[in-house]
Order: structure tokens, then C-alpha cells, then sequence
């Protein structure tokens, strides 16, 4: 009697423990589904994860040229199974950049993605995120050689390189005279690299060609009415050129205004904003030179994927995400196609290309 | 008439602003714990003799006498430490500050030591013993003063000038814009004031039939001149507006 | 005075007690919206890491508010702030690179935004130019000192790295250093009678001369006062990132340590103020702003919320008033 009470104990024993067991089990389920699907991300050949957290911090976050660089992030993250997050500083407060950084820290975000603008001011928070096992990746813009910054890879142009090729450009073009060189907010790293670059080659060329450095300011309205004003009190100029993005877009926008190029000035810049691209194709800008800012934030996020997936054995390494003269010659694809490599446009294509590649 | 002794007395004040002659050769009279009020219409140079009662202004040629004792006020500090307060027609109240610390404005009691810390329970306790001496009646002395009523503002501002050891008690339009309730409490509490002893009221007013209640000698003024002076028992509100009605008649038919 | 008045009510319920004053008011939104964030994104305050984070959101808006009420109770403002804070440190740099040690060079810093604060109140004192405009030609003019003198580029701060941690870059230290500073300018303002001369000038500017009060030199010892906090904070925020930036603080930041004045319960057209009320202002400012980047809003739509929860948070605060008042009766 007694053993069968207690088997009958057990069997209810059982019979709860299976019943919570059920229970748990739908509770899970449903929970499971209520997650976000990537939760059993497919990932092509790579396992299912946890949907990484990727903060990239930017220093002129609602600036044009970025645009591209956010369809990037886009683009490898939904390929990737990650969740990105865009934030910093609209105005190149690196203060604020620096608490955008502290802040993915706390947040326990999985990686961090940071252009380096200023020499010293990001070695302490990517130190700090490096030791809380955050990656942290820099794009855009490097710590200048020699410094202590310990961040994992960089990927974006090298900068002092394309400002020398385009200072050696400059020299082809203007002999002699007055040469003005617009830079949206000096001494910041993603950008003073390249003026440095460009100001040495002109020297090199040993051409007598007066170089004056302008600062413009970090919005693009600023930008335009700084270059148009320096023109009006230099009208004798015989080249405007620009090392970043909306300064280049202003230099274009005052070339056509005052029909520069009929009186015989060359100009040019960084950069496809659509507006620098049209320009170029209407013969009022000689060049642009693209870095390519969709790769800054696709190869990025790649980069951070490949160290999250290998545990950090695989990667991270530098990436050149390249230096291209954008001429009236070579302009016109950029022109017809719009796509969301070049920012233009929202929709996914995939661009027909024929016949022999320049090399 | 009490032969009580004089503690104010103005001669031959003279008053200049530019062009524009504001007081000219006015004398006036205070005795010991007498209330004299000031009646005259805007422009008659009311404010302006009080603001040099005060030590605000300073006469253009004239005398003013304290205690018998010929003085020129530097400054309205100076006028102070002879015992003249005053009472404006704006009450100088800072309303969102409390009533004790309105009554101590300017003259708080501080800690002794570098700091100079404000001893606000010292004031606290101050401001409440000097309202119940004069009777006036508040529901804390913590209240902002912004809480309290027209006439409660008015009574704080009296208070305040009585509290800083005044001996005469200048009032400029102490009843303007009240109803008829408000201003007998105010009426009460300048008689009560009066009863105290020690204290010598000057009042403008605007008000004959209350002038002649309070005061105990009226005083009218017309275009920077007295033009008439004599103790309230002696007048009536009749001879007062008549004489102001003459004034009058005379600026809208100039004499032949 | 009310006839036979009865004796003094102090008011024990707490809707009351919430209708009567801001601070506390401020205090339950700020409550509620940390409670909020805690519950979004469970690393919001409770890990060392966050909590540290978050009072530097806070740090450095809420000096500058305390300079900003002292101000506003007396009906001014000082829109130079923001570049002041860009100011002071560079002339700290410069101040060591001649020679002086860090200490003395930062004092110079200090210096030379009191100077820009002097500025300010005499030509609004005493030419009796509005202080919107007074300080609007400050701010772009020191702007202007800041980026010749620094040719636009960043340096690096004077310094040992004791130094620079007692300075702002300890993590707790500018926290710190804002609630000392809110301390000594709550005391200030209400336990001194400069800031009770303050209030008075604000509330009644003819009443308070009348009472003898020196508005003048109240009014012009509180622009001094406004600029001095400006560039110290400017100095910790340079100590604190590491790099003293031509582009630091600017506009934003003058904006939200007037935010902060406001939300705390200091009325733009002045006549009253609280030092604690700015102090939990910009606490509220901070909470939103980390909140907001936590949870992982983008930055496009970042401005929006911000703005978005600024307002309703004020909404509550003014109208939570209005309901307690209506209630008690």
C-alpha cells in the first residue's frame, strides 16, 4: 500500500515535472520566435550567432559623404547577421565622439568602429574597449605614425598618399600663382593628412605656385560661402582645390558660378558627392578623387564579423579601400548609374559592365 | 498744540532736473510722533521731495534739518543711519523671495566669520517677533511674498522699514490701489504704529476723506509749491478741494 | 494680513510638496526616466562602467548651468559659454609652453575666461547693451581668438598624468568637481547674501536699488563668475579626453547648460533660481542623451527623440504643477 502511494507520488512527481517541463518548453519557443530571426542567422557557410552589436561612431554623422559608407554598414550587416548603430558627433566634437565610444562600452557592444580625427584623444577609450574584449576597428581616419593608439586595423584611404598625388596633379596643371586649398576643419586627421600630402608634392615640383590654406568649416552651407567669398577678394587665383568632400562640392559649385574654367582656372577635390560628379561631367571641375567611402563601412563591418567568428585568430588587417582620379574622361558611369555604392540612391543593383577595364 | 519737539524740517527745498524745476522752495515741518500727509495731484512734486527726504536725490539750494541739526545726505545709506525709512510706491519687494528675508533686505543678520553666512533663523525669528509687535498677521514669515495679498505686501513693507529701527517713516501712497477693507488694515496698522511712540510719519496720499482720518496735519502741494498747510482738525475735504478746483480754474482761463 | 489667521500649515502631502517645488519635480522626472532607460537597456546605471559614463554626460553641463542661473535670475544670459570653454584651455597650454607649470598655467586659463566674463558684464552694465547681444558678439569673436591662436589644430594638455587625473581625466573626477562646484554655488545663491542680493535684482531691479543693493556690481560679478565655470569646464573636458580642441564645447553646450538651467526650474526671464534644480537638469539631459545612445537610436533620428523628450519632459513639469494645484483645491 505504502509502495503504491508512492509510486503514485512519483508518477505525479513526474507527470509535473514533465507538464512544467511542456510549459517551459512552449514559453521558450515562443520566446524563441519572438526574437529577432537572425537569431538562427544564416550567415552562408558560417553558423548560426547571436546578432552582433557593431557601434560605429562618426565625426560629421549627418554629412553627405558618409551616406554611402551607411548603405555599406547596411549591406554587410543584414549579410552578416549584425545590428549597427550610428552615432557621434554631427559637428566634430570629439568630445561627444568620446562619450559615444564610452557609451558602446557600457553597452557591451561587440565592436566598435571609430575615425580617428584627433592624435590623442582616442588612445584611452579604444585602450579601454580593447581591455573589456571590444574590438575596435578605425576607418576613415588613422592615428598619425608614431602614435600609441592601439586600435585593430584601419580601413579607409591612405591619406597622406592621395594628397600627395594630388598635389603632383596640381603641378601638372597650374604653372605658376596663386593656388587656394580649402580643408573643412584643419589639424583633423582625416583630412590634415592630405593637404599635408598635397602642400609637399607642390614644394617638390619646385613650380612657383603660391599655396594658401583655408579653413572652411564642418557643414557644407559654411563650406560654400567661405570658397565663394576667397574667391571674390582673389580673383587673380589659379586653382581652387579641395581635400574633402563638401569643401570639394563648394569649389565645383563657385568654378561654375563664375565660369572659372573659361578664364583658364583648374580645380578639384575629394569625393562623389553627386553634385561634384555633375560638375565634373560639365567640364567645371578637372577631378575628383574617390576613396570610396561604401567599402569604409563594408569591409569594416567584414572585418569585425571575421574577428567575432575566428574568436580573434582570423584577422584584422589594414585595408587601402583605395585612391581613384574621377576625370570628365572616366565620369559618365558614375553619372548614369545610381546606386547605393555612390550613396545616390536607396535601391540594390547590380551594375552591367562591358568591354576592357582601364587599368 | 502739544509743544512736542521737531525731528524734520525742510527749508526752502529747490529741485532741479535739467530745465524742468520740480520743487520750488518748499518748507516743511515734522514734529515728534506726528503723521503728516501730503496730498497733490501727479506732478506736484510729491515723489520727488520725498526721494530728497530719503537721501535718494540731493537738493538743488535748500536745507534739510534732523533733530534741530543741520544735514545734507550723501546717500540713502546716510539718510538710514539717521532713522529716515521709506516706503516706496512699488514696496521694493522681491517676490519670490520669503517675507522674512524682504524684511532684512540689504540688512541681513550674517555669522560672524569670513564667509558672512546668512543667520536665517535669527531673521526668521525677528521678522516674526517685529510683525506680532505691529500686529501685523501672516501665516508664516517662510511664504515668498508673491503669496501674500496687496495689502499683506504693503504691511510687510511697513514692517520692514519699522523693523530697521526707523524714527521717521516716510510713506509714498501707502493706500494706493486698495479696496476698502485692505486699506483700513493698513489704516489700522499706521495708527497702531502711531500709539507705539518712537516713530514720526510723513504719507503721501491721494485719498482727502482718508488723509484727513490718519494725519494729523495735511500739507498740499500744486506745480512744486505748498500752496496750503494747516492741522487736519482745522480743514475739511470741502476747503481742500476747493482750493485745488481755484488751481484749476486758473490753468484753463489764464488771468486777464 | 487675514483676520484672525490661522498659524502656519506646512503642507506634509507629497502631491503638495510636488506642486510647490521644482527641484523635486525635476527629481521624479529624472527618476522615471532612469527607471525607464534601466529597464530598455539593463547597462544603463547599474555597472560601474555606465554609471561612470553617464556623469560624463552630466559633468560639464551642469557646471556651466550654475554659471548660466546665476545669470538668469538677473534676467541675462551668457551665449558665449560654449566658445569660453574652447578658450580657457588653450590659453592654459599657452600659458605652459612659456613656461609656467601646469598648475599656475591652468589658473591662467581660468584667468583669461573671467577676463572674457568681464567683458561681457561691463558692456552690458555699464554701454547697457542686452546681454543676448552683448555675449552674442563674444561668442563669435572668441571663437574666432581660439581658432587663430590654435591655428585650428589640437594639443595635447599640460601636465602629469597625477595632474590631469585630479583634472578630469580620473573617471569620477568631473563628476565630482560638478557637485563641489553646485555646492559652493547653492550656497551662494541662497545661505550668502550675494546671491539673496542676486534674487532680489532679478525679481525687482528698482526695489533692490531702492534697498541700496549695488545691482551693477552684482550683474557684473555674475558674468565673471559664468565665464570662469565655462572655461574650467572647458579645462576638465580638455583633461578628460586627453586633447585640448578648437572645436570643443561650442554652441551645444551652451545650449544645454541653458536647458538644464530651465528644466531645473530657473525662468529665462529670471526673478528666481536653483542651483540643485540645474544640477538635476542636466542629470535629466545626460540620462536622455546616454539613454538614447545606449538603446542604440541612430544619429539622424537621434536630435529628434532628444528634442521630443526635452519637451515632454518640461510638459510634465509644468503642467504637473497646474494638476497639484488644481487637486488641492
Amino acid at each position: 500500500m505504502a509502495k503504491e502511494q508512492e509510486d503514485l507520488g512519483e508518477v505525479r512527481n513526474t507527470r509535473r515535472g514533465l507538464l512544467q517541463g511542456a510549459g517551459l518548453t512552449a514559453a521558450l519557443a515562443l520566446l524563441g520566435g519572438a526574437m529577432t530571426p537572425a537569431q538562427a542567422a544564416e550567415a552562408g557557410p558560417f553558423p548560426a550567432h547571436k546578432r552582433w552589436k557593431m557601434v560605429f561612431v562618426n565625426h560629421v554623422t549627418t554629412n553627405p559623404f558618409f551616406v554611402p559608407t551607411q548603405y555599406g554598414i547596411q549591406d554587410a550587416a543584414a549579410l552578416l547577421g549584425f545590428d549597427y548603430q550610428w552615432t557621434g558627433s554631427a559637428n566634430a566634437d570629439v568630445g561627444e565622439m568620446v562619450n559615444a565610444v564610452n557609451a558602446a562600452i557600457a553597452g557591451k557592444a561587440d565592436a566598435i568602429a571609430v575615425p580617428i580625427v584627433d592624435p590623442k584623444a582616442f588612445d584611452q577609450p579604444i585602450r579601454r574597449a580593447l581591455d573589456a574584449g571590444i574590438p575596435v576597428f578605425a576607418y576613415n581616419a588613422d592615428a598619425p605614425r608614431g602614435s600609441t593608439n592601439s586600435r585593430l586595423a584601419y580601413i579607409g584611404q591612405d591619406l597622406y598618399l592621395s594628397g600627395y598625388q594630388m598635389g603632383e596633379r596640381i603641378a601638372s596643371l597650374v604653372d605658376s600663382g596663386l593656388v587656394a586649398l580649402f580643408i573643412a576643419t584643419p589639424g583633423q586627421l582625416n583630412i590634415q593628412p592630405r593637404l599635408d600630402g598635397a602642400l609637399d608634392a607642390i614644394k617638390k615640383s619646385g613650380k612657383k605656385i603660391d599655396a594658401q590654406t583655408i579653413a572652411t568649416g564642418p557643414t557644407v552651407n559654411e563650406e560654400l560661402s567661405k570658397i565663394k567669398s576667397f574667391y571674390l577678394g582673389h580673383q587673380d587665383l589659379k586653382g581652387m582645390f579641395a581635400v574633402d568632400a563638401g569643401s570639394t562640392q563648394g569649389v565645383a559649385e563657385v568654378m561654375k558660378e563664375s565660369n572659372l574654367p573659361a578664364k583658364g582656372v583648374h580645380g578639384g577635390g575629394f569625393d562623389l558627392l553627386p553634385r561634384t560628379i555633375e560638375l565634373i561631367h560639365d567640364g567645371f571641375l578637372d577631378f575628383t578623387i574617390d576613396q570610396q567611402p561604401y567599402v569604409q563601412g563594408f569591409y569594416t563591418v567584414l572585418e569585425a564579423f571575421m574577428f567575432l567568428t575566428s574568436g580573434g585568430l582570423v584577422g584584422p588587417a589594414n585595408i587601402n579601400t583605395g585612391l581613384k582620379f574621377v576625370t570628365k574622361g572616366s565620369v559618365e558611369p558614375y553619372l548614369n548609374t545610381q546606386t547605393r555604392y555612390e550613396g545616390k540612391s536607396t535601391t540594390p543593383l547590380i551594375v552591367p559592365r562591358t568591354g576592357p577595364i582601364q587599368g | 498744540m502739544s509743544e512736542a519737539s521737531e525731528v524734520l524740517r525742510g527749508e526752502n527745498i529747490t529741485k532741479r532736473f535739467g530745465a524742468v524745476t520740480a520743487l520750488d522752495g518748499v518748507t516743511l515741518t515734522l514734529k515728534q510722533g506726528e503723521i503728516l500727509g501730503i496730498l497733490g495731484d501727479n506732478g506736484a512734486g510729491k515723489s520727488t521731495l520725498i526721494k530728497i527726504l530719503t537721501g535718494f536725490h540731493q537738493q538743488s539750494s535748500g536745507q534739510l534739518f534732523v533733530d534741530t541739526q543741520e544735514t545734507l545726505f550723501r546717500s540713502v545709506d546716510h539718510a538710514r543711519s539717521l532713522g529716515i525709512e521709506c516706503v516706496y510706491q512699488d514696496l521694493a519687494l522681491a517676490n519670490s523671495l520669503s517675507i522674512y528675508h524682504n524684511m532684512f533686505l540689504n540688512r541681513e543678520i550674517i555669522y560672524r566669520g569670513p564667509l558672512g553666512l546668512l543667520n536665517n533663523r535669527a531673521m526668521r525669528k525677528r521678522a516674526a517677533e517685529c510683525l506680532e509687535e505691529i500686529g501685523v498677521q501672516v501665516p508664516s514669515v517662510d511664504l515668498p511674498v508673491e503669496q501674500l495679498s496687496g495689502g499683506q505686501r504693503q504691511a510687510i513693507a511697513v514692517a520692514r522699514a519699522v523693523n530697521s529701527n526707523a524714527k521717521i517713516l516716510l510713506l509714498d501712497e501707502p493706500l494706493a490701489a486698495m479696496g476698502a477693507r485692505e486699506a483700513g488694515l493698513i489704516i489700522d496698522l499706521i495708527l497702531r504704529l502711531k500709539e507705539k511712540g518712537g516713530l514720526s510719519i510723513i504719507m503721501i496720499m491721494h485719498n482727502y476723506a482718508q488723509t484727513l482720518d490718519i494725519a494729523d496735519r495735511v500739507m498740499l502741494m500744486q506745480r512744486g509749491r505748498v500752496t496750503y498747510e494747516r492741522d487736519t482738525a482745522d480743514t475739511s475735504v470741502a476747503e481742500l478741494m476747493e482750493i485745488v478746483r481755484r488751481e484749476y480754474r486758473d490753468m484753463r482761463a489764464p488771468s486777464p | 494680513m487675514s483676520a484672525g489667521a490661522k498659524p502656519a500649515a506646512r503642507p506634509r502631502r507629497w502631491p503638495n510638496a510636488l506642486g510647490r517645488s521644482s527641484e523635486i519635480r525635476i527629481l521624479v522626472v529624472a527618476l522615471i526616466l532612469s527607471a525607464y532607460f534601466e529597464m530598455a537597456n539593463h547597462d544603463f546605471l547599474l555597472t560601474g562602467a555606465s554609471l561612470e559614463n553617464l556623469s560624463q554626460f552630466i559633468a560639464p553641463v551642469a557646471i556651466i548651468a550654475c554659471g548660466e542661473i546665476m545669470l538668469m535670475i538677473g534676467g541675462e544670459i551668457d551665449l558665449s559659454a560654449g566658445m569660453v570653454f574652447a578658450f580657457a584651455p588653450f590659453i592654459m597650454h599657452f600659458a605652459n609652453e612659456a613656461g609656467l607649470p601646469a598648475g599656475l598655467a591652468l589658473l591662467v586659463g581660468v584667468l583669461a575666461a573671467g577676463l572674457v566674463g568681464l567683458i561681457n558684464g561691463a558692456v552690458t552694465v555699464y554701454l547697457r547693451i542686452p546681454s543676448f547681444v552683448t555675449t552674442l558678439g563674444t561668442l563669435f569673436f572668441v571663437n574666432g581668438v581660439t581658432l587663430t591662436i590654435s591655428r585650428g589644430t589640437p594639443v595635447s594638455p599640460p601636465g602629469d598624468a597625477n595632474f590631469a587625473a585630479f583634472m578630469g581625466s580620473w573617471g569620477y573626477s568631473e563628476i565630482i568637481w560638478a557637485v563641489a562646484i553646485a555646492g559652493v554655488m547653492h550656497i551662494l545663491l541662497r545661505h550668502m547674501r550675494w546671491g539673496l542680493h542676486t534674487i532680489a535684482a532679478g525679481a525687482n531691479p528698482l526695489g533692490a536699488s531702492e534697498a541700496g543693493i549695488q545691482i551693477r556690481h552684482l550683474k557684473l560679478g555674475n558674468f565673471v563668475i559664468a565665464a570662469l565655470l565655462a572655461g574650467f569646464t572647458g579645462i576638465l573636458e580638455g583633461f578628460r579626453i586627453t586633447s585640448i580642441d578648437p572645436l570643443a564645447g561650442g554652441n551645444q553646450m551652451m545650449f544645454l547648460a541653458v536647458a538644464a538651467a530651465v528644466i531645473g526650474g530657473t525662468p529665462l526671464a529670471g526673478g528666481s533660481g536653483t542651483i540643485i534644480g540645474g544640477l538635476i537638469g542636466a542629470a535629466v539631459l545626460g540620462i536622455l542623451n546616454d539613454g538614447f545612445t545606449l538603446i542604440g537610436i541612430n544619429a539622424f533620428t537621434f536630435n529628434m527623440i532628444l528634442g521630443a523628450a526635452i519637451l515632454a519632459a518640461m510638459i510634465f513639469n509644468i503642467h504637473a504643477v497646474r494638476l497639484v494645484r488644481k487637486g488641492a483645491r
